[in-house]
């Protein structure tokens, strides 16, 4: 019998001067034991779908259809039949589970409480069930977590409790919201595979939603696509990811930088927010199949296949990566050749922009001694024209190396260049002047710009620092709009107005409009939806491309890198640990945890090919002693690998920091 | 244990705060205009009665010594003579502060049971009528004068419905109540006094409830809005959807983490009903602290203006401390 299915849901939300038509004619269903991934960008109705199946939506909404679970409509359940329903019939993971912990509870009295309610459960020997639920999702010495309070606890753990939450009031469907949200690679892997446990071993039913299907993949049985509050296209796993058939599935996909290098395709345009269920296709104006009857009806869903239909007048076929049907023709072109402005320094006599060597950074606590010790002597040289890649997990240094290389952190110890430069020896206007030849662009796009200037004023903020006139400033402002592809009426807006997007370029545009020697990007994608990305990345590409200039890309997402840089680094605690061309640490890595974070990160295609590496513990769990940083997670390390600091060393065209690099591929075959 | 520490590390700072405390009123207070001597003389005095008499309190020595002296005195636990009435001014402040301090730690209690209950009420109420109610009604006692207010209460009270005593005093005589600590209330408790006891109730009704009305609305307020927001969070949102049943999410998600902000709070509001009590204490004829610092100050009585500023300094340090410690009890993100 079916555990869940919603038929013909819609629903709208009304508040005073707004009207949203969240969801219009979603049908869905999940069956006990399946693992069922909802997928979308944000505003694609994703969240609304999870909060009808608990009754949680927000005030002011309208509901229509029905939601079935075990036989039962949960949209017309009153109060306590709710109450009952909650937790035990269907329980959610929230997105935030930092935010959805209570703080002044520990963890866990807040399982207790959970079993206490839903499982009758008298509270000492909940105690021990709750015990035993944390070891089960992989919390270590679960006993002591349980008088820990949500504070804590790190990302990863805090994830790990809010599962063992959800399933500890015995639900029938677990419902995740964007579960590895934030996560790191080697993280997300392991909380994906806790849901399909959970799926296999308990029979529940598993409602899987996330804004990225390539990571989602693995573990869903079937997937949904939705977009603007429609479902778009829903099928088995393997059949959507690997031949969708819906061009918006398609886009999707596309938009997505791959481990395996496949280049990303943008796709213009960003998603509808409607006002009223839509009477034709709402992908229509974004799509390069659409014709007039796209604009004028609703496409219904048609089954294509056994389990697999598409809302669709011109369904697709075939494999994603048949590139003879490239929706708007945008590609980035790929690390190396570049075809652009000033292509004619010739290679060999690059300058170079940025110099680092043996920064150290210590960020003191506030108290007497101690402190957090951020970069432990890390040396880099950026040329001009060359685009860098920085990768690591969170915690690893990266955002301290961004700040070292613009002169917002003083290093502690070693030496910073910028143009020649160093930065510690100037003070006052010639500092500043230095400054203006190093730029950032933020993670958080409208985060980044002040909310009282306009587009005009914050672009234009670096000339002005400059001392450039106002006319000039104008049409420099101008020329760096043009070059974002942004329309000139954006100038004179401030970023509430503007979509993440449009104000992602804007912060692009802020730190060209100097003509900078080095463009530093702190992980500008991450926060943007997935077509939205591939668009942003499009636009760095081709403005990283310029030969004068300098880039350096910092991302925790090894695919994005590996989509346009020329060379990478690996940061691990501080430390280089690999450095060499983008290719050759790609495709032939030498250090243990390069590995890992390879054979971690998710993938659509044929994914990282090399044999997989799995480190043994989380990073917070791990505590350096001495030695190798990595040894305590090392699945190759020795009794020497924590005696001896390492240090980086040629390994094929690469420079690795493992004494061991040579031997681990004979070690895996093992 | 380390709540234990760290009270002992702010006793210590205690120090160097009341010394500053006693340094500057010792100095503020002889640079208001006005003469404590003139005042107890009466107009008629000569020039030659006025130097005896400085003579006799130690005014006419240099402001080094006087200061010296004082402070050698405060270590003996002397805070010299009143000018005024010419008694110890230690002795008449440990009449004063104990009838003051029960009025205030009562009216505290009761405002803080009253805002706590009523806010979360409100706030799981927000927008009915219920809680426009509570608010405006809070908002309206926060606005009316306390002697007003306390005249009102004597009138409709004691007048009209003839519920409370009068306002007279603080425990009807007839009950012999042996004086300890001068707090009547706890004196009748610690000699098993029953008569005394409820009649020292009876005649704290009308003056609690007045300082009540008055302190309750910015605790309430306070309140309401923390306990919106943990409503509105995504913690509690987490708990509801995961059918935790009502009480349990009221004493578990609700109560505490709505508390956490309001120590702070109460610590201020403690430190201006301290202030509010001068009017009530009159309306009521209490005989209390403030009634008693406020002619020291208008008769310029030197030692019994340094010793109220003191002992008033003492209390808000302390329970700023009590705050601190309820907070980090209360919170545990708080690290003491």
């Amino acid at each position: 019998m079916t555990l869940l299915s919603i038929e013909d849901l819609s629903v709208v939300i009304r508040r005073p001067g707004r009207r949203v038509a969240a969801l219009s004619g979603v049908n869905l269903s999940v069956e006990p034991g399946e693992v069922v991934g909802l997928v979308g960008e944000s505003g694609g109705g994703k969240s609304m779908v999870a909060r009808s199946i608990v009754g949680l939506l927000p005030g002011g909404s309208r509901t229509s259809g029905r939601v079935m679970f075990d036989g039962a409509d949960v949209l017309t359940m009153d109060a306590a039949e709710l109450e009952a329903f909650r937790g035990h019939g269907a329980a959610i993971c929230f997105q935030n589970p930092r935010g959805a912990l209570s703080p002044t509870r520990t963890v866990g009295r807040q399982l207790v409480d959970r079993l206490v309610t839903h499982r009758s459960l008298a509270p000492a020997p909940a105690r021990e069930v709750a015990a035993e639920l944390f070891e089960s999702v992989g919390i270590r010495s679960p006993r002591r977590r349980l008088d820990a309070y949500p504070h804590e606890l790190s990302g990863g753990m805090a994830q790990r409790v809010m599962i063992s939450l959800a399933t500890g009031c015995a639900p029938g469907l677990l419902i995740a919201d964007e579960p590895t949200t934030g996560l790191d690679v080697t993280l997300t892997r392991e909380i994906l595979n806790r849901f399909r446990l959970a799926a296999n071993a308990e029979r529940r039913g598993v409602l899987l939603i996330s804004h990225d299907l390539a990571s989602i993949a693995e573990v869903c049985d079937r997937v949904v696509v939705l977009y603007a509050g429609t479902v778009v296209e829903s099928g088995p796993g393997p059949q959507v990811l690997h031949e969708p058939a819906h061009p918006y599935t398609r886009a999707l996909l596309r938009s997505v930088p791959d481990i395996d290098g496949r280049p990303v395709t943008a796709t213009p345009g960003a998603m509808p927010l409607l006002t009223e269920a839509p009477s034709s296709c709402p992908f229509a104006p974004r799509c390069a199949h659409a014709t007039q009857l796209c604009t004028a009806d609703l496409p219904v869903a048609g089954p294509l296949a056994m389990d697999w239909s598409a809302a669709c007048f011109h369904p697709r076929s075939g494999p994603l990566d048949d590139s003879a049907e490239p929706p708007v023709p945008a590609e980035i072109p790929p690390a190396g050749t570049v075809p652009s402005a000033g292509t004619a320094t010739s290679p060999g006599v690059k300058e170079s922009v940025l110099r680092i060597e043996d920064a150290h950074v210590v960020y003191r606590s506030r108290f007497g001694g101690g402190g957090h010790h951020a970069l432990r002597g890390v040396s880099l040289s950026v040329a001009a024209g060359e685009r860098l890649g920085v990768v690591g997990e969170s915690g690893c240094g990266k955002s301290t190396l961004a700040r070292v290389m613009l002169g917002l952190v003083q290093p502690s110890r070693g030496r910073v260049e910028v143009a020649g430069q160093a930065l510690a020896e100037l003070r006052g206007a010639r500092l500043r002047r230095l400054r203006t030849r190093a730029q950032l662009v933020f993670q958080d796009p409208i985060g980044s710009l002040s909310p009282r200037r306009t587009v005009q004023d914050a672009i234009g903020e670096p000339l002005r620092a400059a001392g450039v006139p106002a006319a000039e400033r104008a049409s420099r402002v101008a020329r760096a709009l043009e070059r974002m592809e942004l329309d000139p009426s954006i100038l004179g807006r401030r970023p509430h107005e503007l979509s993440g997007g449009q104000a992602q370029r804007v912060g692009i545009a802020r730190a060209l409009v100097g003509e900078p020697d080095l463009i530093v990007f702190d992980e500008p994608t991450s926060a943007l939806d997935v077509t939205v990305q591939a668009q942003i990345l499009k636009v760095i590409a081709e403005v990283s491309g310029d030969s004068s200039r300098g880039s350096v890309f910092i991302s925790h997402d090894l695919a994005t890198v590996r989509g346009f840089c020329d060379r990478v680094v690996v940061l691990y605690l501080g430390r280089i640990v690999e450095e060499g061309p983008v290719e050759e640490v790609f495709g032939n890595p030498g250090h243990p945890y390069t590995r890992a974070l390879l054979s971690s990160a998710p993938s659509l295609g044929a994914g990282y090919g090399g044999p997989q590496v799995e480190l043994t513990k989380d990073l917070e769990e791990a505590d350096a002693a001495g030695g190798c940083a990595l040894a305590p997670r090392c699945p190759f390390a020795t009794d020497e690998c924590g005696e001896q600091e390492q240090e980086l060393r040629p390994y094929g065209a690469s420079l690795v920091a493992c004494r061991r690099a040579a031997e681990i591929p004979a070690l895996i075959e093992r | 244990m380390r709540i234990l520490r760290f009270v002992l590390r702010r006793l210590l700072q205690l120090v160097p705060v009341l010394l500053g405390v006693v340094v500057l009123t010792f100095l503020l207070v002889r640079v208001l205009p006005g003469d404590p001597i003139r005042t107890i003389l009466g107009p008629n005095a000569t020039e030659a009665d006025a130097a005896a008499a400085r003579a006799r309190f130690g005014l006419d020595r240099p402001l080094w010594q006087q200061f010296l002296d004082y402070v050698g005195g405060l270590f003996t636990g002397d805070f010299g003579t009143s000018i005024q009435s010419g008694a110890p001014v230690g002795s008449e402040m440990a009449l004063r502060v104990g009838p003051t301090m029960e009025l205030v730690v009562i009216a505290l209690a009761v405002a803080l049971v009253l805002a706590v209950v009523l806010g979360i009420w409100s706030a799981r109420h927000a927008g009915r009528f219920g809680d426009h109610t509570v608010r405006v009604a809070a908002l309206i006692g926060n606005s009316v004068p306390e002697f007003w207010l306390g005249l009102v209460l004597v009138l409709v009270g004691y007048s009209v419905l003839g519920w409370f005593p009068a306002p007279s005093g603080r425990v009807d005589p007839d009950t012999e109540l042996s004086l300890i600590t001068g707090a009547d209330l706890l004196d009748a408790a610690l000699t098993a006094n029953g008569p005394a006891f409820v009649s020292a109730l009876e005649h704290l009704a009308l003056p609690v409830a007045t300082l009540v009305i008055v302190i309750v609305a910015p605790l309430l307020r306070s309140v309401r809005a923390s306990a919106l927001e943990v409503l509105a969070s995504e913690a509690y949102t987490a708990a509801a959807a995961h059918g935790l049943k009502g009480r349990l999410l009221l004493r578990g998600y609700l109560v505490r983490a709505t508390l956490v902000r309001l120590p702070a709070l109460a610590a201020l509001v403690f430190g201006f009903s301290i202030g509010s009590t001068v009017l009530v204490e009159y309306v009521f004829s209490w005989q209390g602290f403030g009634q008693w610092a406020l002619r020291g100050l208008l008769y310029r009585d030197y030692p019994v203006v340094q010793a109220s500023v003191l002992v008033i300094a003492l209390f808000y340090v302390v329970v700023f401390l009590i705050a601190d410690v309820v907070h980090a009890i209360l919170d545990p993100r708080v690290r003491i």
